[in-house]
């Protein structure tokens, strides 16, 4: 069985609860601190991982910069193909969250064969 | 044996102190930027903008920021003082110099962030993209991200707006910091670079803004070509084809990591198209500079220049054909038209004005003029990196490629900055990293900058005359958007009008200096500005405002006298009646 560290835990579950409190709607200070967490940060955290970068200067920009273009990537889209709605779009950042974080167990259980 | 292990102790309390010393001075610095900053009255009325009518003790907070700086940086043999207190200094220089207008007012600056809003508020209603309404909606990457981060928070859009330029100055920041880190190991260079973009930061570019977002991911990427995609090849042999080709065979690459390189080259494959979709102009410099970077042998992955060159083509042939169809790019090319458009226009209009126009001018040079200086320094002594070069001149290319609406030198400018002030380093700091500044040196560097914070502040603030606004303005505006019909025409004298953020696609907005292009003569933008309200079978409003005034007035278009007769004019002519008026601006309704 693969173990998981429990940073890769904390971000994939993190991005599942917060992408439900955020559905649900919190007070604007609260909601709009949720929110960017969940929109840029998580999924900008757990791509930026996945870079293997570990300059962490570099790492740390990478968390800003992942997150806001994979946001434009999701939103552009979505407006095109006229899905668009924030709800699709915090559903979108939370699943690509978690699926960062399954390829990043991944990664690690193959550091640990090798 | 006690003695010497009292030592560190006593030199770390040493620089527990110091450390507190210099965060409590920028601590006083902010205090008093913001203490005046908050103090002024509106509306600016002087024509060299808020420089002019910014107290005294704003100043002082900018020199004894720079003063503080400069202590910190020459810190002492072992290097400038620590990590914590030289960010804090940074941020309070952002602050001073980018925030100062919010400090002044809860109006964001300017018409185009207003106008951003409105496209961000347009896209949410539409839930899709329209590209027939106009350029930005065949360039929506950046407006989708807004409006899903507006809907998604709640925050108030005019809130985010009005510090949106601190927020990007900030992400700009961390991005030329960890430029900087790739391309010299001095850490007091590192940090003077960031101060002197900060201080060479006049182009007033980073309002809410696709080139914004765009600048940002721009920076990330050049990060990502200096830094994990950087290859190390041999001195250039020369144009010998065998040569030539053995040069480039013997490229390696910086990183030897596989691993790591392909996760930098993933980012860079996600920044590219995101760029592409948001912005009409950053695409063509991330081209050139990846190009540039690549040809010179200083770049890993080669096909880099290919794979951007064809998500531009891709992106212009498809999303973007709408918009292209009718506006062929190359229509505003050529050194002349550009020339004529970003310099011979924009020296015009009053003694203040102009003022304002050179100063700006004068700071870009010097800073340029440092750089090759320093360059040239840098050279003799074996130090330079040509990547660096390549940075800062490789942006002069997109000078003849399009006028861009007269902003193309601004935008060069802008991309070009960090690698300027990286440059200008080694004439500013010339010895390696071991060596600690005089303390002259160092007086004469913190004057130097403050000199440079006074040419930013003024260009950079050089407007406010007409694009900081009064809340009579605002009311203005919110009232001839609610009094004017859906389909109706509302027509403001001149830009900048803080208008379309909340109805964007509703009214046909036009202003009068457009209609007339600039000749404000009652005798001939008369009739036009009255035929052309008077068409619209829904009717028109016509907007006054003390800022469109100030701008037609400021860039020399028209004189308080002319500006006076032409409103009067129109509103003597038949069907024109004032419907709304207030201490900053007038609302006339033409009934067609």
């Amino acid at each position: 069985m693969r173990s998981v560290s429990r940073p890769t835990a904390a971000v994939g579950l993190a991005a599942v609860a917060l992408a439900l409190v955020t559905l649900l709607g919190l007070p604007t200070p609260l909601q709009a601190v949720a929110v960017t967490v969940v929109l840029v940060l998580l999924p900008g955290h757990a791509l930026a991982r996945l870079t293997q970068v570990t300059d962490l200067p570099l790492a740390a920009l990478l968390v800003p910069a992942l997150g806001l273009a994979a946001l434009t990537a999701v939103s552009t889209t979505m407006f095109y193909l006229a899905v668009w709605s924030w709800q699709a779009c915090v559903l979108t950042m939370s699943l690509i969250t978690v699926l960062a974080c399954v390829a990043r167990v991944r990664q690690e259980a193959k550091w640990q064969l090798s | 044996m006690t003695s010497t292990l009292d030592t560190p102790n006593r030199t770390e309390r040493r620089w527990k102190t110091r450390d507190l010393w210099l965060s409590l001075a920028g601590l006083v610095s902010l205090a008093l930027a913001v203490g005046a900053a908050a103090s002024v009255v509106l509306p600016v009325s002087s024509d060299l903008g808020l420089a002019a009518v910014l107290p005294y003790p704003y100043w002082v907070g900018v020199l004894l920021l720079n003063a503080t700086f400069f202590v910190a940086l020459r810190g002492d043999a072992t290097g400038p003082a620590s990590r914590p207190v030289m960010m804090w200094l940074l941020a309070v220089q952002v602050i001073v110099l980018f925030g100062v207008a919010a400090l002044v007012t809860d109006v964001p600056r300017g018409e185009v962030a207003f106008r951003h809003l409105g496209i961000a508020d347009a896209l949410s209603d539409m839930q899709r993209v329209d590209p027939n309404i106009d350029a930005y909606f065949n360039w929506p990457g950046f407006f989708a991200l807004l409006a899903t981060v507006l809907e998604a928070t709640g925050l108030d859009p005019v809130t985010v707006a009005l510090w949106a330029p601190v927020f990007n100055v900030g992400l700009w920041l961390a991005a030329v910091a960890v430029i900087t880190g790739y391309l010299t190991r001095d850490p007091r260079r590192r940090w003077l670079v960031l101060w002197l973009f900060c201080l060479g930061n006049w182009q007033d570019q980073d309002y809410l803004s696709p080139q914004a977002f765009g600048v940002f991911l721009y920076f990330v990427v050049v990060a990502m070509l200096v830094g994990p995609l950087a290859a190390r090849s041999d001195k250039f042999p020369g144009l010998r084809r065998a040569a030539l080709a053995a040069w480039w065979r013997g490229r390696s690459p910086a990183e030897p990591r596989p691993g790591h390189r392909v996760g930098a080259l993933a980012v860079v494959l996600l920044l590219i198209p995101v760029i592409t979709a948001s912005h009409q102009l950053t695409p063509f410099m991330l081209l050139i500079v990846i190009t540039t970077l690549t040809l010179s042998g200083r770049v890993w992955p080669s096909r880099l220049p290919l794979i951007a060159g064809v998500v531009l083509v891709l992106w212009l042939v498809y999303p973007a054909s709408t918009y292209l169809a009718g506006h062929p790019p190359i229509e505003d090319a050529g050194l002349q038209i550009a020339a004529e458009a970003n310099v011979v226009e924009r020296v015009s209009g009053t003694a203040g004005h102009l003022l304002v126009v050179q100063l700006r001018v004068v700071l870009t040079v010097v800073l340029w003029v440092l750089a090759a200086v320093g360059a040239v320094l840098a050279w003799r002594r074996g130090r330079l990196d040509m990547r660096v070069v390549l940075l800062a001149v490789s942006p002069l290319l997109l000078f003849p490629a399009q006028a861009y609406g007269g902003e193309m030198l601004i935008r060069v400018s802008l991309f070009a900055l960090p690698f300027i002030a990286l440059l200008a380093c080694s004439v500013l700091l010339p010895g390696d990293g071991s060596t600690q500044p005089s303390p002259r040196a160092a007086g004469g560097l913190a004057l130097t900058c403050f000199l440079l914070a006074v040419l930013t502040v003024t260009g950079r603030f050089g407007n406010a005359q007409y694009d900081v606004f009064t809340d009579s303005e605002m009311d203005a505006v919110a009232t001839v958007e609610r009094l004017a019909p859906p389909g109706s025409t509302i027509l403001s004298a001149a830009h900048p009008t803080p208008w379309r953020s909340d109805s964007y696609l509703e009214h046909r907005y036009r202003t009068m200096d457009d209609l007339c292009q600039e000749d404000f003569t009652t005798a001939t933008c008369g009739p036009i500005v009255y035929n052309y309200a008077a068409q619209n079978p829904n009717g028109a409003h016509l907007l006054f405002m003390r800022s469109t005034e100030a701008s037609v007035v400021l860039q020399g278009d028209s004189s308080t006298q002319g500006f006076a007769e032409f409103e009067e004019w129109l509103s003597m002519q038949n069907g024109v009646e004032l419907v709304f008026s207030n201490t900053d601006a007038r609302i006339y309704r033409v009934t067609p």
